[in-house]
């Protein structure tokens, strides 16, 4: 009989415990914040650690000089084409003008200092406008040109007087071109318009990204069709046999796979087997496809599912046909479900690296890809390739790159955020 | 004539033929289309894809395998003196050919490789020719044979969808196409490699230095191709990652799905998902930039001798970004448990630690493991975090804080290079890839596994 | 038969209908002002006679309010049924007996309720005690994924009632016997609790309740996931039971009420219509609605 004197002891036993449980409990769910914060602590550091080192590389310094494009460059007194241009000493023409600025230098070793300050594209540069404008012959331009990348390091800030490897003299040559207003920060085009390159100041990420558009344009092209093919016949069509049990469960482990292993079949397969070119956007476009297959196939099927039975039933009877049924009306309304699972895919497509690697995507390509067979290299992978040089200026334009990237994707995947929601039917 | 063309070629005979297939059904309907049985557009689209589809698969498996045969047919022509080189040597000659062919530059152009280059060409070139007679010819034939089959009665509709449906499964069965033919060519050339090498140095050799002569009578050309020290850097690395993942990642979860409020929930869950979706090239590169020297660093600060390409700092990064996997299982998981259950636990005054200690986690285990097991299987077969901050030396050991190296890095590190396609080095790649796919397969089937033997409990 | 001293005229008039209990009434109503009471007959029972008092019972969920105004005791070791159609509040009633409700978010609970005297909505009080004065059996039985054995030992290991391997095995075989489940399972205690069949889980989570030594046991349709054999042994389950614990049961079975429960509340859309004894309310209930459910022209 529970009478009221053992009730009270239970009571009394329950009470004593109390405090320790409590305990626990307090610490548990701590536990549990305390877990979230250092996650989200993880994500603040890398992005501002990488924020932080890739700011500095969305400008570039250049510096002020004027070339006289001198009558006595011209080898000959013949009429200016591109041919005869081309064969202009334009590096000399560098040299001149920087011994004219800084007429105290004399010595060899300070001179090759001296030539050293201004970026080894400048040359180019002159050609370039010398051809743009065949005026300019006779004439002097004050041109701003690129510093080299060890002044461009210093001159922001990147590196101090203590790391730099510019000697005192090339610093009091800075000094003297700051106090003539003839050297400055600007905001670092060529990063958008360049290829890689050599040298950190004329290296640019525009080649990665234009062979990343052509990959993701030829993965999306053909994933998206076979996946969505795919994804209709499992839901619509497919009934349960053994084949289709081992078409799914191929889908499932095939979304498990690393992804390198599908570089390898590319490598096998494409390059090997059927003679493809490497770093091809087509190829790559090739292995991201198969890897993004099962994400666009899973994403289709649950938007497929998501179709309300009554809306089928209604068109099938009509007297439409299951094929009609399907094209005319589920698809349309699982289209944006699809969408939404391609962006994503494209996304994880675009961050890529290993498996294109595998297929030779690793070469150092100056030229802008402007084919599907054109070599190139993709933004994910330049980023790879740059992190490895030494240079300060890399080391920005590394994370310069990887911030870009990553835009890229905060995109693409708000583009995905916002189809999910507008199209969010509510039956 | 180029493979473009052509293709741009039978879009437009195919898209012709529509035409000419509506024109003939409008006349054998005697210009009333209802007599027919099906909508006039399915006749067209018929003999479209009758003439179209063959020609296409015709083109593309001739495209995807002209460039080999005509390859071949090149080297069968070699001189003699070229002709007994070997095989690396060989396929150096036949990538100078191809480059000259296609007007590059190659590291020396003599006359013997200009004229295997212009010979090359001139096959490119009759290959292209025929290409074009074969496709048209099937494209041709096609056509004609569904524009005799039209009659009112003919069932275009019917024979569209089937196409189609056939066309669809298709699609379905490239999934098993990428699995096999991963396990063909991986499984291929591994053959290949275990030839030169034997299996069972490969699998329990305890040294790992992939060296190769690079000419047949470079003395010292030994390299001993034994796994285990890559192996167990992955295991290492991969350990390091999940001792970091599972706790941060459970917890997370369950703070979330039991703890947390509503506004709360909507901030923090996506913020997690973020971790997932940063590209592990720069994780890679975080890792390298920022982590590896802050624990050399703190290491020898604290007296310890700590390599800058530790396992620990590839580990730990790793585990920063399986953090999402493990949280976002596990938080699926243990949303599933029935609310009876923990009704239940609170109905006999349990604190809610208690609850999920002691109930809620219990009921959610299977799941849990199953999303361990996958976590572990993607930290396994991760590359770029490992490649840029870990180490390409094979070492057994133990220690965090040595470097190591990985099965993945040893895989990018063996194809990457300027190394030919057949020796022991290139396919040891292959064998490491073998071994990666059946490991990460089998943990994959074992998660599955547990998850559906156990999963009945509650129900 | 003393007369009840009384203080409010209202009171009067509900408590002298149709009491008949011949224990003394020396009746100390609760001092707390009675508001509009429409209750019918005896809702409320002297102190002694008193384990749950519950006064001026509001519950809402959100803006809408499921339980108005409520008034009503629970007696010590007797059954009392709640009755009434679906949706009328009687399960959200029972679920603040044991503060369950306290998990559901938008849910607000207004008045006093009180076990032995104590509120148990104090501010200072913890739930976690009251939990285990207080027990819960639900609709559908939920044993736990753990073996018989762990399923009982469960309450009474988190509160700390056992210390040693010897007195959990003393509990868990005095509570399966009290369950009449002891026979059943006494060689498989390790096999999982959820491999029983339905009314045997069910009476494992009577065990489980009952494992703690609880005051008052609170089941919430116990039996309408079960076969008439399972329900017919719980039913019996209950009655010996009796002897032990206050049970309060919501039902929607009339018959089931009138077989185990000694007073029945009827409930109707979130007010308590009528409390009587249970023979009573089935043969002459005083309200006109009562009589309607009962003779079946609604529920």
């Amino acid at each position: 009989m529970t009478n009221k004197k053992q009730a009270l002891a239970i009571a009394q036993v329950v009470e004593k415990g109390l405090a320790k449980r409590k305990a626990r409990e307090r610490r548990f769910r701590l536990a549990g914040l305390s877990a979230i914060i250092v996650s989200l602590i993880m994500l603040v550091v890398l992005l501002s650690s990488i924020v932080l080192t890739g700011l500095p590389a969305f400008t570039q310094t250049a510096v002020k000089l004027d070339f006289t494009y001198d009558q006595d460059l011209l080898p000959s007194a013949e009429s200016l084409n591109d041919e005869v241009i081309m064969a202009m000493d334009f590096h000399g023409l560098v040299k001149k003008t920087l011994r004219e600025k800084f007429p105290e230098v004399s010595s060899r070793k300070d001179k090759k200092q001296l030539y050293s300050m201004i970026s080894s594209g400048t040359p180019y540069d002159l050609r370039d406008a010398l051809m743009a404008d065949h005026e300019l012959l006779g004439q002097t331009v004050s041109l701003w040109v690129l510093a080299d990348d060890e002044v461009d390091s210093f001159f922001k800030g990147s590196k101090t007087v203590t790391d730099t490897k510019l000697s005192e003299k090339q610093i009091s040559w800075i000094e003297t071109l700051k106090a003539e207003e003839r050297i400055r920060t600007q905001f670092n085009w060529t990063f958008f318009e360049n290829g890689d390159s050599r040298e950190p100041e004329l290296s640019g990420i525009r080649g990665a990204m234009m062979g990343s558009l052509f990959v993701v344009l030829v993965t999306l092209l053909l994933s998206f069709p076979i996946g969505v093919a795919a994804a209709i016949y499992l839901e619509e069509f497919a009934t349960q046999n053994r084949w289709n049990d081992l078409i799914e469960i191929n889908i499932n482990n095939l979304a498990a796979v690393p992804s390198i292993v599908f570089g390898l079949l590319g490598l096998a397969i494409y390059i090997n087997l059927m003679g493809m070119p490497r770093s091809a956007p087509l190829v790559a476009g090739l292995v991201l496809t198969l890897m993004t297959l099962p994400t666009i196939i899973i994403a289709s099927r649950a938007a497929l599912k998501s179709v309300p039975p009554s809306l089928r039933e209604a068109a099938l009877g009509l007297g439409a046909s299951k094929t009609q049924m399907i094209f005319h009306h589920v698809l349309p309304q699982a289209m944006p479900g699809m969408l939404t699972g391609s962006i994503i895919g494209m996304a994880q497509a675009l961050g890529e690296t290993a498996p294109l690697l595998m297929i030779g995507m690793v070469a150092f390509i100056v030229d802008i890809p402007s084919g599907f067979l054109d070599p190139a290299t993709v933004l994910p992978v330049q980023i790879y390739l740059w992190a490895d040089s030494p240079e300060t200026a890399f080391l920005e334009r590394t994370a310069a790159a990887i911030m870009v990237l990553l835009v890229f994707l905060i995109m693409m995947n708000l583009l995905a955020i916002w189809l999910r929601k507008k199209f969010e039917k509510r039956w | 004539m180029s493979p473009t063309t052509i293709f741009i070629i039978v879009i437009l005979l195919s898209v012709s033929s529509y035409w000419f297939a509506t024109r003939k059904a409008k006349a054998v309907s005697g210009g009333d289309t209802r007599k027919l049985h099906s909508r006039l557009p399915y006749y067209g689209y018929m003999t479209a894809l009758w003439a179209g589809l063959p020609a296409l698969l015709v083109l593309l498996a001739w495209v995807s395998f002209q460039g080999t045969i005509v390859a071949n047919l090149v080297m069968s022509d070699l001189p003699p003196e070229l002709a007994s080189l070997s095989a690396e040597r060989q396929s150096l000659i036949l990538n100078d050919i191809q480059n000259i062919a296609k007007g590059g530059q190659a590291s020396n152009v003599d006359d013997v490789l200009q004229a295997m280059a212009d010979h090359y060409n001139h096959l490119l070139s009759i290959s292209h020719a025929a290409s074009l007679v074969v496709v048209l010819a099937v494209l041709i034939i096609g056509a004609i044979f569904a524009l005799k089959s039209i009659k009112p009665e003919m069932r275009a509709r019917k024979r569209v969808e089937s196409i189609i449906k056939y066309l669809l499964i298709f699609s379905s069965t490239i999934a098993i196409f990428t699995t096999v033919g991963i396990v063909l060519s991986v499984l291929f050339e591994s053959l290949r490699f275990f030839e030169k090498v034997p299996a069972t140095d490969f699998f329990f050799g305890l040294e790992w230095s992939p060296q190769m002569a690079i000419r047949a009578d470079q003395v010292g050309s030994s390299g001993s191709f034994g796994m285990i020290p890559v192996f167990a850097g992955t295991m290492l690395v991969s350990l390091i990652a999940m001792l970091v993942a599972v706790p941060i990642g459970l917890f997370s979860a369950i703070y979330l799905s039991e703890y947390a409020g509503k506004t709360f929930r909507t901030f923090a869950k996506p913020l997690l998902e973020v971790l997932a979706g940063v590209p592990t090239v720069v994780y890679g590169f975080f890792a390298a930039l920022a982590v590896a020297p802050f624990i050399r660093d703190s290491g020898s600060l604290l007296g310890l001798s700590v390599s800058s390409e530790s396992a620990l700092a590839a580990g730990l990064v790793m585990g920063i970004m399986i953090i999402p996997f493990v949280s976002s299982l596990s938080d699926d998981v243990i949303n599933a448990v029935p609310q009876s259950l923990r009704d239940g636990a609170y109905g006999l005054g349990s604190t809610q630690s208690e609850t999920i200690r002691q109930v809620i986690l219990p009921a959610a285990l299977p799941g849990i493991v199953g999303g361990v097991l996958l976590a572990v299987s993607r930290a396994i077969g991760e590359t770029m975090i490992v490649v840029m901050a870990a180490g390409l030396s094979a070492n057994l050991t133990a220690n965090p804080l040595d470097a190591v190296t990985t099965v993945t890095v040893q895989i990018v590190t063996l194809l990457v290079g300027d190394q030919e396609f057949d020796s022991a080095k290139t396919l040891a790649a292959f064998a490491l890839g073998l071994t990666l796919f059946v490991v990460t397969l089998a943990l994959n089937v074992l998660a599955l596994h547990i998850v559906r033997k156990y999963r009945e409990q509650y129900d | 038969m003393d007369k009840p001293i009384m203080m409010n005229e209202k009171v009067n008039f509900a408590l002298t209908m149709g009491m008949t209990d011949t224990d003394d009434i020396r009746e100390e109503t609760d001092t707390t002002e009675i508001k509009q009471m429409a209750t019918v007959g005896s809702p409320l029972l002297s102190e002694k006679k008193s384990r749950m008092t519950c006064r001026n019972v509001d519950v809402f969920y959100g803006d809408k309010q499921a339980i108005n105004n409520v008034s009503l005791d629970v007696g010590k070791n007797e059954v009392l049924a709640m009755i009434g159609p679906s949706g009328c509040g009687k399960s959200t009633f029972l679920r603040c007996l044991n503060r369950m409700n306290d998990t559901i978010d938008i849910c607000r609970v207004e008045g006093s309720i009180k076990l032995d005297g104590q509120d148990i909505y104090d501010k200072s009080l913890d739930v976690v005690p009251l939990r285990a004065r207080v027990g819960m059996v639900f609709q559908k039985p939920n044993p736990f994924p753990k073996s018989i054995y762990d399923n009982v030992a469960y309450g009474p290991r988190i509160h700390g009632l056992v210390s040693n391997k010897a007195e959990t095995d003393a509990v868990v075989e005095e509570s399966l016997k009290s369950a009449g489940l002891w026979e059943e399972v006494k060689d498989r205690l390790d096999a999982p609790g959820t491999g029983l069949s339905g009314g045997q889980q069910q009476r494992l989570c009577i065990a489980r309740a009952i494992a703690v030594k609880p005051e008052v046991i609170l089941m919430d349709e116990p039996c309408s996931a079960l076969d008439p054999i399972a329900t017919a042994k719980i039913e019996e389950l209950i009655d010996e039971l009796r002897a032990e614990f206050t049970i309060a049961i919501v039902t929607h079975s009339m018959q089931q009420a009138a077989r185990v429960s000694q007073r029945t509340a009827y409930f109707h859309l979130g007010d308590l219509v009528e409390v009587d004894k249970t023979d009573k309310i089935f043969t002459s209930p005083s309200h006109q609605l009562t009589e309607d459910y009962i003779t079946g022209r609604f529920g």
